[in-house]
Protein backbone atom coordinates (compact mmCIF):
# COMPACT_ATOMS: atom_id res chain seq x y z
CA UNK A 1 0.00 0.00 0.00
CA UNK A 2 1.60 3.16 -1.13
CA UNK A 3 2.33 5.90 1.53
CA UNK A 4 0.89 9.07 1.81
CA UNK A 5 2.27 11.84 3.88
CA UNK A 6 0.03 14.62 4.36
CA UNK A 7 1.06 18.15 5.19
CA UNK A 8 1.04 18.26 8.37
CA UNK A 9 2.74 14.35 8.23
CA UNK A 10 5.90 16.23 6.27
CA UNK A 11 9.48 14.51 6.74
CA UNK A 12 11.50 16.29 9.67
CA UNK A 13 15.57 16.01 10.18
CA UNK A 14 16.67 16.31 13.78
CA UNK A 15 19.45 18.20 13.76
CA UNK A 16 21.66 19.61 16.57
CA UNK A 17 22.14 23.51 16.52
CA UNK A 18 25.00 25.50 17.63
CA UNK A 19 27.29 28.25 16.90
CA UNK A 20 30.53 28.49 15.00
CA UNK A 21 32.11 31.94 15.78
CA UNK A 22 29.16 34.21 14.86
CA UNK A 23 27.36 31.65 12.42
CA UNK A 24 24.24 29.75 13.30
CA UNK A 25 25.01 26.17 12.16
CA UNK A 26 23.62 22.82 12.51
CA UNK A 27 25.27 18.96 12.22
CA UNK A 28 22.64 15.65 11.68
CA UNK A 29 21.38 15.12 15.11
CA UNK A 30 22.17 11.21 13.93
CA UNK A 31 26.10 12.04 13.92
CA UNK A 32 27.03 13.76 16.91
CA UNK A 33 27.00 10.83 20.21
CA UNK A 34 27.71 12.97 22.95
CA UNK A 35 28.39 16.60 23.86
CA UNK A 36 30.50 17.42 26.85
CA UNK A 37 31.84 21.10 28.37
CA UNK A 38 35.73 20.21 27.97
CA UNK A 39 37.63 18.28 25.08
CA UNK A 40 38.13 14.36 26.42
CA UNK A 41 38.58 12.76 22.66
CA UNK A 42 42.57 12.77 22.16
CA UNK A 43 41.64 14.18 18.79
CA UNK A 44 39.81 17.23 18.57
CA UNK A 45 39.32 20.81 16.25
CA UNK A 46 37.88 24.15 16.61
CA UNK A 47 35.02 24.23 13.76
CA UNK A 48 35.74 27.57 13.04
CA UNK A 49 39.31 26.60 11.43
CA UNK A 50 37.35 23.87 9.82
CA UNK A 51 34.62 26.10 8.26
CA UNK A 52 36.39 29.49 7.13
CA UNK A 53 39.87 30.99 6.75
CA UNK A 54 41.02 33.11 9.43
CA UNK A 55 38.50 31.09 12.19
CA UNK A 56 41.73 30.37 14.25
CA UNK A 57 41.73 34.11 15.66
CA UNK A 58 37.80 33.63 16.93
CA UNK A 59 36.95 32.80 20.47
CA UNK A 60 37.76 29.34 21.50
CA UNK A 61 34.68 27.17 21.87
CA UNK A 62 32.84 26.25 24.70
CA UNK A 63 30.60 22.89 23.62
CA UNK A 64 32.30 19.76 22.40
CA UNK A 65 30.81 17.63 20.28
CA UNK A 66 31.78 13.92 19.93
CA UNK A 67 31.38 12.64 15.99
CA UNK A 68 32.30 9.33 14.52
CA UNK A 69 35.81 9.90 13.22
CA UNK A 70 34.26 9.29 9.11
CA UNK A 71 38.37 8.80 8.55
CA UNK A 72 39.08 5.57 10.02
CA UNK A 73 38.11 2.24 9.30
CA UNK A 74 34.81 1.04 9.06
CA UNK A 75 34.99 -0.87 12.06
CA UNK A 76 36.81 1.50 14.00
CA UNK A 77 34.89 2.68 16.65
CA UNK A 78 37.20 6.12 16.60
CA UNK A 79 35.75 9.40 18.04
CA UNK A 80 36.77 13.12 17.48
CA UNK A 81 35.38 15.76 18.88
CA UNK A 82 34.20 19.38 17.59
CA UNK A 83 34.41 22.70 19.24
CA UNK A 84 31.59 24.90 19.25
CA UNK A 85 29.86 27.41 21.04
CA UNK A 86 26.41 29.18 21.93
CA UNK A 87 23.56 27.69 22.48
CA UNK A 88 22.86 23.90 21.54
CA UNK A 89 19.36 22.94 20.74
CA UNK A 90 18.04 19.65 19.43
CA UNK A 91 15.35 20.70 16.41
CA UNK A 92 13.54 19.27 14.07
CA UNK A 93 13.01 20.93 11.04
CA UNK A 94 11.28 20.17 7.83
CA UNK A 95 12.99 18.36 5.37
CA UNK A 96 11.81 20.72 2.13
CA UNK A 97 13.05 23.96 4.24
CA UNK A 98 16.60 22.36 4.40
CA UNK A 99 18.49 23.52 0.94
CA UNK A 100 21.47 22.68 -0.73
CA UNK A 101 24.59 25.07 -1.31
CA UNK A 102 23.48 27.00 -4.71
CA UNK A 103 25.43 24.99 -7.16
CA UNK A 104 27.43 27.84 -8.58
CA UNK A 105 29.37 28.01 -4.49
CA UNK A 106 30.30 24.08 -4.45
CA UNK A 107 34.03 24.41 -5.87
CA UNK A 108 34.65 27.89 -4.01
CA UNK A 109 33.41 26.59 -0.34
CA UNK A 110 36.23 26.94 2.22
CA UNK A 111 35.07 23.36 3.45
CA UNK A 112 33.64 20.89 1.28
CA UNK A 113 31.47 20.19 4.71
CA UNK A 114 29.61 23.36 3.94
CA UNK A 115 26.13 21.50 2.57
CA UNK A 116 23.24 23.28 2.61
CA UNK A 117 21.44 25.86 4.04
CA UNK A 118 18.41 26.62 6.12
CA UNK A 119 16.82 29.68 7.76
CA UNK A 120 15.68 29.48 11.52
CA UNK A 121 13.51 31.81 12.77
CA UNK A 122 14.45 34.03 9.57
CA UNK A 123 18.15 33.74 10.62
CA UNK A 124 20.26 31.76 8.42
CA UNK A 125 21.64 28.48 9.35
CA UNK A 126 24.70 26.73 7.88
CA UNK A 127 24.27 23.26 7.46
CA UNK A 128 27.57 20.63 7.70
CA UNK A 129 27.79 17.54 6.62
CA UNK A 130 29.64 15.77 9.74
CA UNK A 131 30.93 13.18 7.15
CA UNK A 132 33.59 15.59 5.28
CA UNK A 133 34.65 17.29 8.32
CA UNK A 134 37.96 16.48 8.86
CA UNK A 135 39.82 17.27 12.63
CA UNK B 1 -0.07 45.82 -77.98
CA UNK B 2 1.76 47.06 -75.60
CA UNK B 3 1.97 50.56 -74.75
CA UNK B 4 5.74 51.97 -74.69
CA UNK B 5 7.04 54.70 -72.42
CA UNK B 6 9.36 57.15 -73.27
CA UNK B 7 12.34 56.43 -71.01
CA UNK B 8 14.78 59.21 -69.88
CA UNK B 9 18.22 58.87 -71.59
CA UNK B 10 17.05 56.63 -74.26
CA UNK B 11 19.21 58.82 -76.56
CA UNK B 12 22.34 58.26 -74.45
CA UNK B 13 24.45 55.15 -75.67
CA UNK B 14 25.06 54.16 -72.33
CA UNK B 15 22.32 53.10 -70.32
CA UNK B 16 21.36 54.55 -67.02
CA UNK B 17 22.30 52.18 -63.80
CA UNK B 18 18.62 50.37 -62.56
CA UNK B 19 18.22 50.88 -59.00
CA UNK B 20 14.94 49.52 -57.17
CA UNK B 21 12.04 51.74 -55.42
CA UNK B 22 14.03 50.54 -52.17
CA UNK B 23 17.29 51.53 -52.87
CA UNK B 24 16.38 55.12 -54.32
CA UNK B 25 14.31 55.63 -50.81
CA UNK B 26 16.68 54.30 -48.61
CA UNK B 27 19.32 56.43 -50.30
CA UNK B 28 17.37 59.57 -49.77
CA UNK B 29 16.99 58.69 -46.01
CA UNK B 30 19.41 57.94 -42.83
CA UNK B 31 20.65 55.00 -44.54
CA UNK B 32 21.59 53.74 -40.56
CA UNK B 33 18.15 53.98 -39.28
CA UNK B 34 16.37 51.64 -41.27
CA UNK B 35 16.08 48.42 -39.54
CA UNK B 36 15.16 45.07 -41.75
CA UNK B 37 12.30 43.87 -39.59
CA UNK B 38 13.07 40.50 -40.54
CA UNK B 39 16.54 40.82 -38.70
CA UNK B 40 16.96 38.64 -36.05
CA UNK B 41 16.86 40.80 -32.89
CA UNK B 42 17.95 39.59 -29.41
CA UNK B 43 17.04 41.23 -25.94
CA UNK B 44 19.43 42.64 -23.69
CA UNK B 45 19.55 43.70 -20.27
CA UNK B 46 21.62 46.74 -20.15
CA UNK B 47 23.85 47.59 -16.87
CA UNK B 48 26.95 49.27 -15.37
CA UNK B 49 29.52 47.86 -13.27
CA UNK B 50 32.08 50.32 -12.42
CA UNK B 51 30.75 52.91 -14.85
CA UNK B 52 31.49 50.85 -17.09
CA UNK B 53 28.71 49.94 -20.04
CA UNK B 54 27.63 46.01 -20.21
CA UNK B 55 25.42 44.03 -21.10
CA UNK B 56 24.03 40.18 -20.73
CA UNK B 57 21.70 38.42 -22.97
CA UNK B 58 17.81 39.02 -22.00
CA UNK B 59 17.02 34.91 -22.50
CA UNK B 60 19.61 34.32 -19.33
CA UNK B 61 17.98 36.88 -16.89
CA UNK B 62 15.05 35.64 -15.32
CA UNK B 63 14.18 38.44 -12.87
CA UNK B 64 15.86 41.81 -11.74
CA UNK B 65 15.47 41.98 -8.07
CA UNK B 66 15.26 45.41 -5.68
CA UNK B 67 18.12 46.76 -4.25
CA UNK B 68 16.72 46.04 -0.94
CA UNK B 69 16.35 42.35 -1.08
CA UNK B 70 18.54 40.82 1.68
CA UNK B 71 21.65 39.06 1.12
CA UNK B 72 22.43 36.56 3.53
CA UNK B 73 26.45 36.03 4.35
CA UNK B 74 28.06 32.61 4.07
CA UNK B 75 31.37 32.42 5.82
CA UNK B 76 33.88 30.52 3.72
CA UNK B 77 33.62 31.93 0.40
CA UNK B 78 35.41 33.88 -1.77
CA UNK B 79 34.94 37.47 -1.42
CA UNK B 80 33.73 37.61 -4.77
CA UNK B 81 30.52 36.08 -3.52
CA UNK B 82 28.39 38.55 -1.96
CA UNK B 83 26.06 35.13 0.29
CA UNK B 84 22.66 34.11 -0.56
CA UNK B 85 19.15 35.06 -1.18
CA UNK B 86 15.72 33.30 0.39
CA UNK B 87 13.18 33.94 -2.87
CA UNK B 88 10.21 32.18 -2.97
CA UNK B 89 11.43 28.90 -1.56
CA UNK B 90 15.05 28.33 -2.90
CA UNK B 91 18.75 29.83 -2.42
CA UNK B 92 20.44 31.42 -4.64
CA UNK B 93 23.68 32.66 -4.75
CA UNK B 94 24.49 36.19 -5.41
CA UNK B 95 28.16 37.12 -6.79
CA UNK B 96 29.93 40.10 -7.99
CA UNK B 97 31.96 39.91 -11.50
CA UNK B 98 34.03 42.87 -10.64
CA UNK B 99 37.17 40.73 -9.73
CA UNK B 100 36.33 38.13 -12.42
CA UNK B 101 35.95 40.99 -15.17
CA UNK B 102 39.46 42.69 -13.90
CA UNK B 103 37.24 46.08 -12.34
CA UNK B 104 37.91 47.64 -9.02
CA UNK B 105 35.34 47.11 -6.25
CA UNK B 106 32.43 49.70 -5.84
CA UNK B 107 33.22 51.95 -2.88
CA UNK B 108 30.49 52.81 -0.41
CA UNK B 109 28.01 50.67 0.76
CA UNK B 110 25.39 51.98 -1.80
CA UNK B 111 24.17 48.64 -3.41
CA UNK B 112 22.52 48.45 -6.96
CA UNK B 113 20.19 45.73 -7.78
CA UNK B 114 20.61 42.17 -8.82
CA UNK B 115 19.75 40.02 -12.16
CA UNK B 116 18.98 36.13 -11.38
CA UNK B 117 21.10 35.27 -14.06
CA UNK B 118 20.77 31.42 -15.57
CA UNK B 119 22.90 29.74 -17.92
CA UNK B 120 24.51 26.03 -18.05
CA UNK B 121 22.08 24.73 -15.64
CA UNK B 122 23.17 27.14 -12.95
CA UNK B 123 21.49 30.18 -11.52
CA UNK B 124 22.58 32.87 -9.18
CA UNK B 125 22.23 36.31 -8.58
CA UNK B 126 24.62 38.94 -9.77
CA UNK B 127 24.73 42.20 -8.48
CA UNK B 128 25.04 45.21 -10.50
CA UNK B 129 25.54 48.92 -9.93
CA UNK B 130 22.90 50.35 -11.93
CA UNK B 131 20.49 49.40 -14.38
CA UNK B 132 20.54 50.96 -17.60
CA UNK B 133 17.74 49.49 -20.05
CA UNK B 134 16.26 46.60 -21.04
CA UNK B 135 16.22 46.68 -25.11
CA UNK B 136 15.97 44.27 -28.44
CA UNK B 137 18.72 44.66 -30.74
CA UNK B 138 19.69 43.71 -34.52
CA UNK B 139 22.20 40.92 -34.81
CA UNK B 140 23.97 43.16 -37.28
CA UNK B 141 24.49 46.09 -34.16
CA UNK B 142 26.73 43.30 -32.44
CA UNK B 143 30.45 42.93 -33.88
CA UNK B 144 32.53 40.57 -32.81
CA UNK B 145 35.00 41.63 -30.11
CA UNK B 146 37.98 42.99 -31.28
CA UNK B 147 41.47 41.92 -31.08
CA UNK B 148 42.29 45.03 -28.79
CA UNK B 149 40.12 43.97 -26.19
CA UNK B 150 41.81 43.56 -23.10
CA UNK B 151 43.09 40.45 -22.35
CA UNK B 152 40.72 40.07 -19.00
CA UNK B 153 37.50 40.68 -20.87
CA UNK B 154 37.94 39.18 -23.76
CA UNK B 155 37.08 35.20 -22.35
CA UNK B 156 33.77 36.75 -21.40
CA UNK B 157 32.56 39.23 -24.00
CA UNK B 158 30.31 37.54 -26.67
CA UNK B 159 29.58 40.62 -28.98
CA UNK B 160 30.44 44.65 -28.60
CA UNK B 161 27.67 46.92 -29.60
CA UNK B 162 29.08 50.24 -30.20
CA UNK B 163 26.66 52.39 -29.13
CA UNK B 164 27.58 55.90 -30.59
CA UNK B 165 31.32 56.75 -31.49
CA UNK B 166 32.67 57.25 -27.49
CA UNK B 167 31.32 53.91 -25.73
CA UNK B 168 30.95 50.64 -26.26
CA UNK B 169 29.21 47.82 -24.69
CA UNK B 170 30.28 44.39 -23.93
CA UNK B 171 27.77 41.46 -24.14
CA UNK B 172 28.84 39.36 -21.47
CA UNK B 173 28.42 35.23 -22.07
CA UNK B 174 26.91 33.65 -18.84
CA UNK B 175 28.05 30.43 -19.63
CA UNK B 176 31.75 31.67 -19.66
CA UNK B 177 31.11 33.78 -16.69
CA UNK B 178 29.61 30.83 -14.76
CA UNK B 179 32.57 28.35 -15.49
CA UNK B 180 35.64 30.56 -14.65
CA UNK B 181 33.62 31.24 -11.10
CA UNK B 182 33.34 27.70 -10.63
CA UNK B 183 37.16 27.32 -11.76
CA UNK B 184 38.63 29.42 -8.88
CA UNK B 185 38.67 32.79 -11.15
CA UNK B 186 37.14 35.83 -9.57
Amino acid sequence: MPLHRGHHEQAQVALVLFCVGPYRTALEARHVLAMTDHPTAPRTANAQTLLYEGGDHGSPPNRWLTLRDAQAASDNNSTWQLGVSGDITLQQLPANTLYPLPKLLLSRRFSTALCGLTFVQQQLVLLLDARKLNP
Amino acid sequence: MTAEFPRNGEANDQPPATQTLDEALAAHGDAEAVVDIDEPTQQLVLFRLNGQPFALPGSAVSEILSSDQPVYYVPGLPSSTEGVLHLRGTIESVISLHRLLGLPAPEGNSKGMILLVSAAGITSGVRIEQLDDVCEVTQSMLQAPPETLSGTLRPYVSALWQIDEQEALALLDPEALFDAYQQGLG
